[in-house]
């Protein structure tokens, strides 16, 4: 492999240094200058997070394979500020608080400067479509654009420079006020470290054997080869395990590697820490699993069947949680109700697709402390669970949360930090662990998928009588927060509304799919989704308004919900008014409706399959030529 | 239970692109030098950026090419001439030129509406037009486009020292998913194609989403309009993500050419492609796509060619405009 003798300006100095014929400008600027600004977060292309300027042209690193550098002027997030300055568009972002997981930001930066450089007088379409190849899953991209319309603003005189120095909050006095985020310069300039940004010395590359099958005995794994290979330091597998092993949320059914089965496609079977990751990667293929399949598993109707295959020893019946709610008599609520309504719905499993991969550091420190650095959103119960499972006192094993790149909830699971410690222990070196976009939406949590069904009786004036619920959520392979979830769908089930008879049934049940955890809302959504399409259902048959059958039905202050808790203040109400106010809404029941939608046809609300608000006067022109 | 027991040796999970050498050609004769050289072992690339995610998990997964060609320096193949009847594309200029030379938009009125729906802002100033021809996707966007405008490829090889060119029209050159009549030691150097600046142009899309989207169908479509502005003179339309190569309308075109602008004919139009969508999935969707996209290029390319006020049926105009 002859190196490439690379020659460029970065960031306005000349350098010439050796590059692989495979790395990419991202690995290039990353690894070798520890120019860690900018972020990879997906290696497709798809997201932004690495976009850099090339000769002045803003490019994705991660689909620049070094050579293209070659005597190029390249300029990287950390060339912004580079005098410890904010740029314009940096104290806007920091300004409008258009920061929050910081992940997307040093990407987000460089596009909106380069949007702005491109039309200093960019609306706020143009601003958006040419923002398009930056993805952030945080803010719903308004403060973004907000503060990309405010460095315009600024840039073009229409508003004060001071405004970036201006403080809202008094002192002391932050209720209800703008307060200015103190963590955002370190996101806006690319200086905070995230786990994937972080290097140690003498560090390891680790990389993660995941199994091919969802549900498969593990005959035998043989590592030797593996472990003889130049540059390999060490190989793990559940052999490993020191302690009990075990990890989760409620019930700790998931270990730290695949012991005896796998579960799902994509469940960690081995690890790898090497060198280098190249060396990593070549390790795990020279890995022999043997593996004997078993019959699968994938819909939780079916897994709940008797004579389903059984995922778990300590669960025959696949039944991870069931959780009942009985309020009242519900026969005699669908006796007495003038209509009764009964419907079917189903969600999908989500991706959290956080912009930050899962990434970890592990090293044992000078006093025997087992130490993992990672974006983890539970600290403190995986600490306690790591103990046990590497058996040692609490004392000797640390936990420390890098910034989170977004979670979601996604990050709530100890997925890799096990493998992490095993690696570091056997090693005696820090170890580092960098998922691929690929690896992390293969092997973690996503959001449960969901079947319901709903019966309701109603009288004629719209109030509900009574509501039976039984909705089946599939947790996958392993428990994790399935519990809580179907628990907290089932409290929610019947939404924030006065119903004296109740029958919910909630259940998570195992299958061989990937493994379903949290996610914000938290079963919420699920419940929701079923109960709030049912009223749109059900004022349809009863010719009333949508927003009239929910004021109806709707708690007020100091009402006690289904589950005994007492409400001090509710605001659905007020919600109520202010959703049916900004969404144009033409009052009636949904049969009421023509074919054409006036609430629709606003200026504010952008057509179908529509791009090109830079033609806007094009358009104009091309006609009068 | 299934007693089948497999021993899976798992392929290398790469997810980049392995490659020994990584050369950059600074002329034609160069790149078919290396070419030669390196035979049966090499790739060209240009932009790339189709290239890298390719070579990833879930797609072509580990890749590991001993040698990569990368073309898009050769400035031959980086120039584009343009005048009053023709414009003349080498292989390797970016997307987002459409975009930023406003010569090349004036000429090809079709191709920055069809640029701005191309990837996003950075992918479009990378990847280039030879790139997205030779990779011959279903769902290429530029294509399509270009075959509206009547594009012919110029081809060149070398043999015995010499440099053989040939050219083919688009259309042909294009012969199935991922596949083109491009043969072994072949460059694809340039596009040349009608200039059409009296054409108003639109470029109709629809994906998933706005940005970094893959056609589920697009629609070039070309007008030139009578003096009067009441009469289609000239329509060209080409159809892409409907099947496995993009499509020229030609029956539509000799059907509205001379014609006026009457709700009937355009609905009549309308119908004539939809039964062309040949795709894996969705067709039913496709067809009503298709059928929309049609009143919808052919109202907004008629405006933009100056369509007299009233001429086009304002039913239609309200809805598709």
């Amino acid at each position: 492999m002859p190196d490439i003798r690379l020659e460029a300006t970065i960031n306005g100095r000349k350098i010439t240094r050796n590059a692989k014929p495979h790395q990419r400008l991202l690995d290039f600027l990353r690894d070798d200058l520890n120019l860690t600004g900018n972020k990879e977060g997906c290696g497709a292309g798809e997201c932004g997070t690495c976009s850099v300027f090339v000769d002045g042209v803003l490019m994705k690193s991660c689909l620049l394979p070094v050579a293209k550098a070659q005597g190029a002027q390249i300029e990287t997030i950390e060339s912004l500020a580079k005098t410890g300055e904010l740029s314009l568009l940096q104290k806007a972002f920091h300004k409008a608080g258009a920061s929050q997981c910081g992940y997307c930001i040093p990407g987000m930066v460089m596009a909106a400067t380069a949007a702005i450089r491109a039309n200093p007088f960019a609306d706020r379409e143009e601003i958006k479509e040419r923002l398009g190849g930056n993805i952030c899953r945080c803010t719903g991209y308004q403060k973004i654009f907000d503060a990309v319309e405010m460095a315009r603003d600024v840039q073009n005189g229409r508003l004060p420079a001071t405004i970036f120095s201006e403080v809202e909050a008094e002192q002391g006095d932050y209720i209800g006020k703008n307060v200015r985020s103190i963590d955002a310069p370190s996101k806006v300039t690319g200086r905070l470290k995230y786990a994937g940004d972080m290097t140690m010395p003498g560090m390891l590359h680790v990389q993660v054997l995941r199994s091919p099958h969802p549900h498969a005995r593990i005959v035998s794994i043989d590592t030797a080869a593996a472990e003889t290979m130049a540059g390999v330091e060490g190989v793990i597998t559940s052999a490993d395990v020191p302690g009990e092993d075990g990890f989760g949320v409620i019930v700790n059914d998931q270990p730290v590697m695949a012991r005896g089965k796998v579960r799902y496609v994509g469940e960690a079977v081995a690890a790898v820490a090497a060198e280098d990751l190249l060396t990593a990667k070549r390790a795990l293929a020279a890995i022999e699993v043997v593996y004997e399949r078993l019959p699968a598993v994938f819909d939780p109707d079916e897994a709940m069947r008797a004579g389903a295959p059984v995922l778990h020893d300590y669960a025959p019946d696949n039944i991870t949680k069931h959780i009942p709610i009985r309020v009242g008599d519900v026969e005699k609520g669908f006796a007495e109700s003038d209509l009764v309504v009964k419907e079917a719905y189903s969600t999908q499993a989500i991706e959290h697709a956080y912009l930050e991969p899962e990434a970890g550091l592990a090293y044992v420190d000078h006093d025997g402390v087992v130490t993992i650095v990672s974006p983890d959103q539970n600290i403190t119960h995986h600490r306690h669970m790591l103990a046990r499972i590497i058996a040692k006192p609490i004392a000797k094993v640390r936990f420390i949360m890098s910034p989170v790149g977004g979670g979601f909830g996604g990050k709530t699971d100890m997925i890799y930090q096990g493998m992490l410690a095993l690696l570091a222990m056997k090693t005696q070196r820090p170890v580092r662990l960098v998922f691929t976009r690929e690896e992390s939406i293969i092997s973690t949590a996503k959001r449960h998928p969901s079947r319901t069904r709903l019966r309701m009786g109603l009288m004629r004036d719209g109030r509900i009588r009574v509501l039976e619920m039984t909705m089946v959520c599939d947790g996958g392979a392993y428990g994790l927060s399935t519990g809580n979830v179907v628990h907290k769908a089932a409290v929610l089930a019947a939404g924030p509304y006065v119903i004296p008879n109740i029958k919910v049934d909630t259940y998570g049940i195992y299958t061989n799919n990937t493994p379903s955890g949290a996610f914000r809302s938290f079963g919420a959504l699920q419940a929701a989704f079923a109960t709030e399409s049912h009223l749109d259902i059900c004022a349809e048959r009863l010719g009333l308004d949508p927003f009239q059958i929910r004021r109806i039905n709707a708690m007020r202050d100091g009402a006690v919900t289904h589950t005994r808790q007492k409400l001090g203040s509710v605001s659905l109400s007020r919600v109520l008014d202010a959703a049916e106010k900004v969404s144009g809404w033409e009052a009636g029941a949904p049969v009421s409706r023509g074919d054409r939608r006036s609430d629709l046809d606003r200026d504010d609300i952008r057509p179908p399959c529509a791009l090109g608000a830079r033609f806007a006067a094009a358009d104009k022109q091309e006609a009068a030529e | 239970m299934d007693k089948q027991m497999s021993a899976d040796r798992p392929k290398e999970r790469q997810v980049m692109l392995i490659c020994g050498e990584y050369l950059t050609p600074g002329t034609l004769d160069e790149a078919f030098a290396a070419m030669q050289r390196h035979r049966g072992r090499y790739r060209v690339v240009a932009g790339c950026t189709d290239t890298l995610p390719w070579a990833r998990e879930g797609r072509a997964g580990d890749v590991e090419i001993p040698v990569l060609i990368d073309v898009a320096r050769i400035p031959d193949l980086r120039e584009s001439r343009v005048d009053d009847h023709r414009v003349w594309l080498g292989a390797a200029t970016p997307i987002q030129r459409f975009l930023d030379d406003p010569a090349l938009g004036r000429a090809l009125r079709c191709m920055p509406r069809c640029a701005v729906w191309f990837a996003d802002e950075q992918i479009r100033a990378q990847a280039t037009i030879g790139g997205n021809i030779v990779n011959a996707s279903p769902a290429a966007d530029v294509t399509p486009a270009l075959i509206a405008y009547d594009a012919e490829v110029e081809l060149a090889k070398s043999s015995g020292g010499r440099i053989l060119r040939r050219r083919m029209k688009l259309d042909q050159f294009v012969i199935g998913p991922n596949r083109t009549a491009l043969e072994e030691g072949e460059l694809l150097i340039a596009v040349e194609c009608d200039a059409l600046p009296g054409h108003g142009g639109s470029f109709e899309k629809v994906g998933h989403r706005r940005s970094l989207v893959i056609s589920i169908v697009c629609l070039a479509t070309l007008v030139k309009l009578d003096a009067q502005g009441r009469r289609f003179e000239d329509v060209r339309l080409a159809l892409g993500g409907i099947g496995p190569v993009p499509r020229r309308l030609a029956d539509v075109e000799t059907f509205l050419r001379g014609g006026p602008l009457s709700a009937a004919r355009l609905e009549e139009a309308a119908e004539m492609p939809v039964s062309l969508v040949a795709s894996r999935t969705r067709q039913a969707y496709r067809r009503d796509v298709v059928r929309g996209f049609m009143l919808r290029g052919l109202i907004n390319a008629a405006r933009r060619a100056g369509a007299e006020a009233g001429a086009l049926p304002p039913e239609l105009e309200a809805v598709y405009a």
